[in-house]
């Protein structure tokens, strides 16, 4: 199942470690049995489609939802036996942004830092602390709600992290802003990272897995890869991965998805990627059977795996063997 | 205790940033108590009638100004048969017709049994009854007059007299009863609903989960975020007091202490069960639903606040016992008009504070720091 | 009409989800009728009466008695001369304290008038009143009597009694029951249709799908149409429950002519409805739109539409506030044609201020939606 390098890392205590997590609802399989383990200061991705498990997931690594079977480990704590012990040490961003919109940057700051145990001086240079990391100085007195997508985000983090927590759990932290704002949050998670702060991430915005030091793929529950992204590009082995550009894109992709020698293909709004053995042989055969359909490759070329190749590869794999299991 | 005072403190930021929210908290409950106030009336009076004089005699005339004299009724019009009469009251432009019919007058002179009639509009069935009880009184002392008179004319007769004393309320003014009914009613909706409202919203909208994935304790949420509420709940207990007071003329013949005391315990059992409410439902459609249909109808309607218990049946009297407003009811009764204290009240403060204290515990047990 | 339609069922299927919701709106009046309906009343019975008898003659038992073989008075106490008679009240063990002077009798024997007192607990007022006037009644019917034995003693034949015969219209047991359930109709009808229809926009509004369907080419009259429709449907489901219930378990028969009374449902939910609808335009938050429509609603509903307190003996600046209560006008007409048959000609005034009223919260509703920006 897992690809790349699997279990526990060589080194120092896992700062997360799950085994064989699960969680029902009902007969509906969330989340099923996920096996991993993340190093401290590490930035863990996890990376799947919306309904994935992804949420469920963190929701159990934070106490907030009890698992169904299967232990989770953060920071040594059993989230499981010691939910609010968990809470404790560790921050957490939820997907919807949940801080006040009616309640000023300087009051949510407050209310937080207070919630989380911080007083006095330790908590005016924390909120100063959390203010200039979130580029906010000045705008202490402007309403949550009015502020912009980015900066709501990282106002967000901001909060989360007034405790100096030494795991910080992010849901989708991104989703829904600017590529601009996005790249600023994610130096700031570099930060973090880079002062021993282990962060563990959900998004499915791929561009976003590439920062990640290691990946974990999540589809129906599973967990399908799991590994450093050079790792998990390696899946490929030999094969090549083209991309073809054709008039007829959805004609293209059935023809040429119904050959033998086309390993995989997908595609990606008008181009299609197919993964075959041979870069030349795969080329010729495919503008051969275009040319003779009358539908003319516009362009056919060899390119660097992308994690959406990679992503794509393992979901279907996972569903293939999902359907041979199935009588 | 700063966890819990940062809680409070965010909950009143929250709360006048909400622009919309002062007026329903200050103004809304002034103008309710003297809106309703003022409607709120049982007193039978003006009961408008409408005249059918057959006879016409000077006996009759007679009659018809002892029903005029006594205060309670309006002669609205008058009609030359009864069931022109009648239309009347389908229509509902008079409650009662009087009906004196041909030969009443000689009837009466000559000491036949006279027949009269009063048709009633038996809709309304309780002023109904009391306008036919006027109707019945002052045609029974017509009738001992012209008995008396007959006898001796000149000395008294060996009737009784009734004389009422009224305790408290001397001139039995329903307004006196009503009012301070309605502070309770104020109350209740107000802090049930806000407290209902208050928590599942954060539910709604998210702010819930950042909460509970903080080490804060269920206590500081609850408390924090219901003592807020039960501030302003005392604030209208000022508020809709001073109205009552001052502009309606109820006497506070207890103390204003005690009252205060005593509506705390009674906000105990109101927040708590706005905190219940919230925890049974997922959006603030279900909590309103739940709170209003559910919760408040039920209360107002049985808790002796409009409606007697006394005439209920008696399962149903049973289960009033289970309602904290029936208690607060008794209470304010009490200490605005009889100056009951604590050495009177003690039982039903006793039972609040019992009830509070064990609805907030449920309520507090069912609210989990957890999403499931 | 695919738009409306498309609207509608969206409605439709969003309240189905809800089913929490939906049982409120439809069982919950009728079981609240059915509670209430047995409970409910402003007939004062057993009425917790102590006596004090200071004189103990013939006469005064006489008296005492004709209390006590009442069925009005149920004799809870005998307190003795000289206890406490205050205290008996405000501990409420009695609601009445007849009290009867030591020379009651000599002074009937003397011919001259007698008088005992009557001490009530004036807290509870309604009651009082009414406790009042059956021991007037009482007292008056006790002298008749009297004056008929001097007369007969006397020689004299007895003088002509006045024989008034009560004749009550449409609710001749004179049961509350039957004058309270048109009013809690409205009432509950108010406030479902009401608060689902604001609740129900404004919900739009709070998660941001308003912005959705106003993008959408829809009119606003399908808008308002389509959402409006599913809470009517609802609402007159939930009326007929009630009716029906009211029917079989209290014996409301509606004594009036059947489709008068669905068109002045009709009538009255379109108002309620369109209500509704004009409260979701001007709030933002769900909390908001629940305070104002069940403020400007239920309470008056309750307290100014004429459902348990009468409009007539309202000072007169209240009475003109009623002139907007939409009940104020339903409850006339619905208590016409259940209670006193009438057809709704009777009540053309009625009828047509319903009318106005549903059309002016309407157009209100739909000037604010159009003309909102945001």
């Amino acid at each position: 199942m897992p690809l790349g390098v699997p279990g526990r890392p060589e080194g120092p205590t896992a700062a997360v470690e799950t085994h064989d997590l699960s969680k029902h609802f009902g007969a509906f399989k969330a989340v099923d049995r996920i096996s991993l383990a993340v190093e401290e200061g590490e930035i863990f991705g996890f990376l799947g489609a919306n309904g994935a498990g992804k949420s469920t997931t963190i929701r159990m690594l934070c106490g907030l939802l009890r698992p169904t079977s299967g232990t989770a480990l953060v920071l040594g704590t059993d989230v499981a036996k010691d939910p609010e012990g968990v809470k404790r040490r560790i921050g957490y961003m939820s997907q919807r942004f949940s801080l006040y919109d009616d309640l000023t940057v300087a009051q949510n700051l407050r209310f937080f830092g207070g919630v989380y145990g911080l007083a006095g001086t330790a908590a005016r240079e924390r909120q100063a602390w959390a203010l200039r990391m979130a580029g906010l100085e000045g705008k202490e007195g402007r309403l949550t709600g009015e502020l912009p997508g980015g900066w709501k985000q990282r106002l967000a983090l901001a909060c989360a992290v007034l405790h100096e927590p030494r795991v910080v759990f992010l849901d989708e932290p991104t989703s829904g802003v600017d590529p601009i704002s996005r790249r600023r949050f994610w130096r700031l998670i570099d930060d973090m990272s880079a002062a021993g702060v282990t962060v563990f991430v959900t998004t499915h915005y791929l561009d976003e897995a590439e920062y990640c030091h290691r990946l974990g793929l999540i589809h129906a529950g599973r967990l399908v890869a799991l590994g450093t992204v050079s790792e998990l590009k390696r899946v490929f082995g030999g094969a090549t991965v083209l991309e073809v550009t054709a008039p007829r894109a959805a004609e293209a992709l059935e023809s040429i998805g119904a050959q033998p020698w086309a390993l995989e293909t997908s595609v990606f709004g008008t181009r299609i990627h197919v993964v075959v053995a041979d870069a030349e042989e795969g080329r010729r055969r495919i503008e051969e059977l275009l040319h003779e359909a009358g539908n003319e490759p516009v362009g056919v070329g060899r390119i660097l795996p992308s994690l959406e190749d990679v992503f794509i590869h393992h979901v279907e794999q996972a569903e293939a063997a999902g359907r041979e299991a199935r009588p | 205790m700063r966890v819990l005072w940062q809680v409070i403190v965010k909950e009143f930021l929250q709360i006048r940033r909400d622009v919309r929210m002062i007026p329903v908290i200050f103004v809304a409950p002034v103008v309710q108590i003297t809106v309703f106030g003022f409607a709120v009336n049982t007193d039978v009076t003006n009961v408008p009638m409408v005249l059918v004089d057959e006879d016409r005699s000077a006996t009759s005339r007679d009659l018809v100004s002892r029903f005029v004299d006594s205060g309670y009724f309006d002669v609205v019009g008058s009609e030359e048969r009864a069931d022109a009469a009648e239309r009347w009251l389908a229509v509902g432009r008079a409650q009662m017709a009087l009906v004196l019919p041909a030969g009443f007058g000689a009837d009466v002179v000559s000491r036949r049994t006279a027949a009269l009639q009063v048709i009633v509009d038996g809709s309304d069935a309780s002023s109904a009854n009391i306008a036919l009880g006027y109707a019945s009184a002052v045609t029974q002392a017509y009738g001992v007059d012209i008995q008396a008179t007959r006898v001796r004319p000149r000395s008294g007769t060996a009737t009784v007299r009734l004389e009422p004393r009224v305790f408290y309320n001397p001139d039995l003014r329903s307004r006196w009863y009503y009012v301070p009914a309605v502070l309770a009613m104020i109350l209740l909706v107000m802090t049930l609903l806000l407290s209902a409202m208050g928590v599942v919203r954060e539910k709604e909208i998210g702010t819930m989960e950042q909460l509970i994935v903080t080490p804060i304790r269920p206590w500081q949420l609850l408390v924090g975020k219901l003592a807020p509420f039960a501030i302003i709940g005392l604030i209208q207990v000022f508020l809709v007091t001073a109205v009552t007071i001052f502009g309606f003329k109820v006497p506070l013949r207890g103390s204003f202490l005690v009252l205060l005391g005593l509506s705390c315990l009674f906000l105990l059992s109101t927040l708590g069960l706005g905190l219940l409410v919230s925890t049974l439902v997922q959006n603030q459609q279900q909590a309103m639903m739940g709170a209003a249909l559910a919760v408040m109808m039920p209360m107002i309607l049985l808790s002796g606040l409009i409606f007697p218990i006394e005439n209920m049946p008696r399962a149903i009297q049973l289960f009033t016992y289970l309602i904290p407003v029936r208690y607060y009811a008794e209470i304010i009764r009490g200490v605005f008009l009889r100056g009951s204290g604590l050495s009177v009240l003690w039982p039903q403060a006793a039972v609040l504070l019992g009830m509070g204290v064990a609805i907030l515990t449920v309520a507090s047990l069912r609210f989990r720091k957890r999403l499931d | 009409m695919r738009r409306l339609r498309a609207v509608m069922l969206k409605e439709l299927r969003q309240i189905r989800r809800d089913p929490f919701s939906l049982l409120m709106l439809i069982a919950f009046p009728a079981l609240m009728l059915v509670l209430y309906g047995f409970a409910l009343s402003f007939d004062v019975r057993h009425v917790r009466l102590a006596v004090q008898d200071r004189d103990r003659s013939p006469r005064s038992r006489e008296l005492v008695a004709s209390f006590t073989h009442s069925t009005y008075f149920d004799l809870v106490a005998t307190p003795a001369p000289g206890q406490d008679l205050a205290r008996l009240t405000e501990t409420r063990v009695a609601r009445a304290i007849l009290v009867i002077p030591e020379q009651f009798g000599r002074d009937l024997a003397a011919g001259r008038e007698a008088t005992v007192q009557l001490l009530l607990d004036g807290a509870d007022s309604t009651t009082a009143a009414t406790i009042l006037g059956y021991a007037r009644a009482l007292v008056s019917a006790a002298n008749a009597d009297v004056v008929t034995e001097e007369l007969a003693r006397a020689g004299r034949r007895p003088a002509p009694r006045l024989d008034l015969s009560p004749r009550i219209l449409y609710n001749p047991d004179l049961e509350s029951t039957q004058f309270l359930l048109p009013g809690l109709i409205g009432l509950l009808m108010m406030i479902t249709a009401v608060l689902s229809t604001a609740l129900s926009v404004v919900r739009e509004k709070e998660r941001g799908t308003m912005e959705q369907l106003r993008v959408a080419p829809l009119r606003t009259l399908e808008l308002i149409l389509g959402k409006t429709f599913p809470y009517l449907g609802i609402s007159l489901l939930a009326t007929v429950i009630v009716l029906v219930t009211a029917r079989v378990l209290f014996g409301v028969e509606i004594r009036g002519f059947l489709p008068d009374l669905l068109v002045v449902v009709l009538l009255y939910l379109f108002g309620a409805l369109g209500y509704g609808l004009f409260i979701s335009t001007i709030a933002n938050s769900q909390t908001f739109a629940f305070q104002a429509g069940l403020l400007t609603s239920l309470l008056p509903a309750l307290l100014l539409s004429g459902f348990v307190f009468q409009i007539r003996i309202m000072p007169p600046w209240l009475q003109a506030i009623t002139y907007i209560v939409p009940n104020r006008y339903f409850l006339v007409v619905l208590r016409g044609i259940i209670l006193k048959g009438e057809r709704l000609t009777t009540y053309w005034p009625d009828v047509w201020a319903l009318v106005v009223y549903g059309l002016v919260v309407t157009a209100l509703a739909s000037l604010r939606l159009v003309r909102r920006e945001d």
